[in-house]
């Protein structure tokens, strides 16, 4: 009993021992099989080489560049994406719509070799925006040019008749609205905030009235043209100041809707 | 002349309430009113019947009452004060005590040196039920017969605005009689233009006082120019609602409004004529400047009056007449004031001198006409009476702001008024002689007021 487990215990201690070594065996390299015994070796034959350029290697969509290669010991040459088995030697013209990297690959009895060729494709800038439905720019917002061409006169303290230094506003508006037929808008007539909130109502009347006299006069359909007074109603700053109250003495155009 | 039987009728009338509800004994008024001289447009002041009015006294236990006797004593103090017809005499002076019926008034206490009443007005205050009721008395402390001249029992509604209207009533009565023959205003109203949101103006109502602001429109638009038809019923006004301004009409109680056909072109500040049959009223319907115009009060029957290339608005007729129109224009450059016939003709300026003198308002006797002055460009508008029979012009406002837009009390002895004096623009009532001036607007910016003739 008793020498029957010892013998067990030394079997196990073996097999765990053959564990380990071969655990460790596999962790390193094998050993290099013994060279082949003579007889001596053809010599091997020569590796195979290959070139690829590209001439230019930069090109914009649409135009072409040149691959040009030279292989090897090759006995095989192809050149990828898209062109083939090829000679050892030559050169193509290509077009790529994208960039690219053509690969060339020689295979020979000694083996196998490559070489790449990277091509840019410039995008061109996106093409111009299509252009705006046809007669946009008057539609595009009438109001807008309105604004820009039809300026406001500006009138002197207790006085309605159209200033000398407002005549040319007055000559452009009119030039502008007699452009543009269709546009119907109001003058209103406004005044600063000194003097009787009354009689304002019938000065602004009067502001209103001259500048739509001087452009019937300068040839606008005078049913084209609403007045209205806002006397001292509305002002544009209410700060009591000159400088405010020439803002406020004046006529404001506005298109109607 | 008009005055007189009127004025009889309501001393009449004042005596048989006195009976019948006091069961005074009959006699004949003992006092004939004396009759102040007014000076208007003066500094001179107004020497007024020397009144004691100690407060009335309320029943006792009834808080209720107690309040709004505290309403009537500061509204009849204040609507005498600022009468113009009556001069009260200080309670300083009054012997102590409480006044509350005949038995308390002991004539030689008010009359002594150093008091000096010539009447006294006292009385008290009960609820019954949900209604106030005032006991009020006037008497004439030097009558040797029967002091009693007003005896009358008020009642109203149990509310502030109950006690005030009585109040308002009873001093009316008192002005009245002693008050110099010219009827109380304190039942009058004011129409004005208010702002409390910038750029929205509407239309408001209020007591001559200040009290009871309401508003009248809610356009949030623009309204300017109230006028009153002569029986305080329908007002008139320029109205930015419908875009260009125009002229409407709505109902002082139930804000209704009426007709009134649109002109076209600017068409603003509106005027009844006397009779309440027609407006006049400045448009540019028919050019490119505004001229006067008379129409109906529905706006049918059009017919203008001015025929010129300058502006022309803001006409007022005489009230007294009926046949001739002030208005502002600036046909002789800057804005002036003229006057014409009701058919146009006899067109001459009223004031002489530059600067603008607009807004003019002829007073309730056709006697005088009231404007804003601006005399020069640099300098502020100010209130001036113009004496038509003399020619003279009597400046009423000194060196507060500008003063502008004066419309006649119906009792032509106030004017209304606004002023920039405190900053803002608010309305303020005023004696003709530039005393008694009463703020009565504080909220937002007021401007434009208009007062009511006496309102039935």
């Amino acid at each position: 009993m008793s020498s029957s487990r010892t013998r067990k215990v030394g079997l196990l201690f073996l097999t765990l021992l053959m564990l380990l070594a071969f655990a460790c065996h596999k962790k390193t390299a094998p050993p290099p099989p013994p060279p082949p015994p003579a007889p001596a070796p053809p010599p091997p034959p020569a590796a195979p080489t290959i070139s690829l350029r590209a001439t230019p290697t930069t090109i914009n969509r649409g135009g072409s560049t040149t691959l040009a290669w030279e292989a090897s010991n090759a006995t095989t040459v192809r050149i990828e994406p898209g062109i083939g088995e090829v000679q050892a030697m030559g050169n193509r013209s290509v077009n790529p719509t994208s960039s690219v990297t053509y690969q060339a690959t020689a295979m020979g009895p000694g083996g196998t070799a490559t070489d790449t060729a990277r091509i840019t494709v410039n995008v061109p800038p996106p093409p111009p925006p299509p252009p705006p439905p046809a007669p946009k720019p008057p539609d595009v917002s009438i109001d807008e040019l309105f604004r820009q061409n039809v300026k406001d006169i500006y009138f002197d303290f207790d006085k309605a008749d159209v200033r000398p230094d407002q005549v040319s506003t007055l000559q452009s508006d009119a030039s502008w609205l007699k452009d543009h037929p269709n546009v119907r808008f109001t003058i209103a007539g406004n005044c600063d905030e000194r003097g009787s909130a009354e009689y304002n109502l019938g000065l602004g009347d009067r502001r209103a009235n001259a500048a739509k006299e001087y452009l019937v006069s300068q040839g606008v359909a005078g049913n084209r043209i609403t007045t209205v007074s806002y006397g001292k109603e509305r002002p544009a700053c209410r700060d009591a100041n000159e400088d405010c109250y020439q803002r406020n003495r004046h006529d404001a155009f506005t298109m109607n809707q | 002349m008009k005055r007189i039987p009127f004025f009889l009728l309501i001393v009449g009338l004042s005596l048989a309430t006195a009976l019948a509800i006091l069961g005074a004994p009959a006699s004949p008024l003992s006092v004939m009113p004396r009759m102040p001289q007014i000076q208007t447009g003066t500094s001179q002041g107004i020497i007024g019947i020397k009144i004691a009015v100690p407060e009335f006294q309320s029943a006792v236990g009834e808080s209720n009452t107690a309040a709004l006797t505290d309403v009537f004593n500061k509204v009849l103090w204040d609507d005498l004060d600022y009468s113009g017809g009556v001069t009260l005499v200080s309670r300083s002076l009054y012997p102590l005590g409480k006044f509350s019926g005949t038995a308390d008034i002991h004539p030689d206490e008010w009359t002594k040196p150093g008091v000096e009443a010539q009447f006294i007005a006292f009385g008290n205050a009960r609820t019954v039920g949900d209604r106030l009721r005032v006991e009020a008395r006037l008497w004439d402390l030097k009558s040797t017969q029967n002091n009693e001249a007003i005896g009358k029992a008020f009642t109203s509604e149990a509310t502030e605005a109950g006690a005030r209207l009585i109040a308002h009533q009873f001093a009316d009565a008192i002005i009245q009689l002693i008050g110099g023959g010219i009827r109380g205003i304190a039942l009058t109203k004011l129409a004005y233009i208010s702002e409390r949101t910038i750029g929205v103006k509407e239309l408001y109502v209020m007591d001559y006082d200040g009290n009871d602001a309401h508003a009248m429109t809610a356009y949030k638009s623009i309204v300017m120019t109230p006028a009153w038809s002569p029986d305080g019923e329908k007002i008139a006004f320029t109205s930015f609602r419908r875009g260009t301004p125009d002229i409407e009409i709505l109902s002082r109680l139930d804000r209704r409004p009426y007709t009134f056909e649109r002109a076209g072109g600017t068409t603003i500040t509106p005027a009844w004529s006397p009779d309440g049959s027609r407006i006049a009223f400045a448009t540019s319907r028919d050019g490119s400047n505004t001229e006067i115009y008379v129409a109906d009060w529905n706006g049918k029957n059009m017919r203008r009056l001015t025929v010129t290339k300058a502006v022309n608005v803001s006409p007022t007729w005489n009230p007294k007449t009926g046949h001739q129109i002030a208005f502002t224009s600036d046909r002789s450059g800057s804005p002036q004031i003229f006057i014409m016939d009701e058919d146009g003709s006899n067109v001459r300026r009223l004031v002489e001198g530059g600067g603008h003198a607009v807004e003019a308002t002829w007073s309730p006797d056709g006697e005088r006409i009231a404007f804003a002055w601006l005399k020069a460009r640099t300098s502020t508008f100010d209130i001036y009476i113009h004496e038509l029979s003399t020619g003279m012009n009597t400046q009423i406002t000194h060196d507060a702001g500008d003063n502008e837009r004066p419309r006649w009390a119906p009792d032509g002895r106030h004017i209304v008024f606004e002023s920039s004096r405190n900053g803002t623009t608010q309305i303020y009532s005023m004696l003709l002689d530039g005393t008694k001036v009463r703020q009565l607007t504080s909220t937002g910016k007021n401007t434009s007021p208009a007062w009511s003739g006496y309102i039935q």
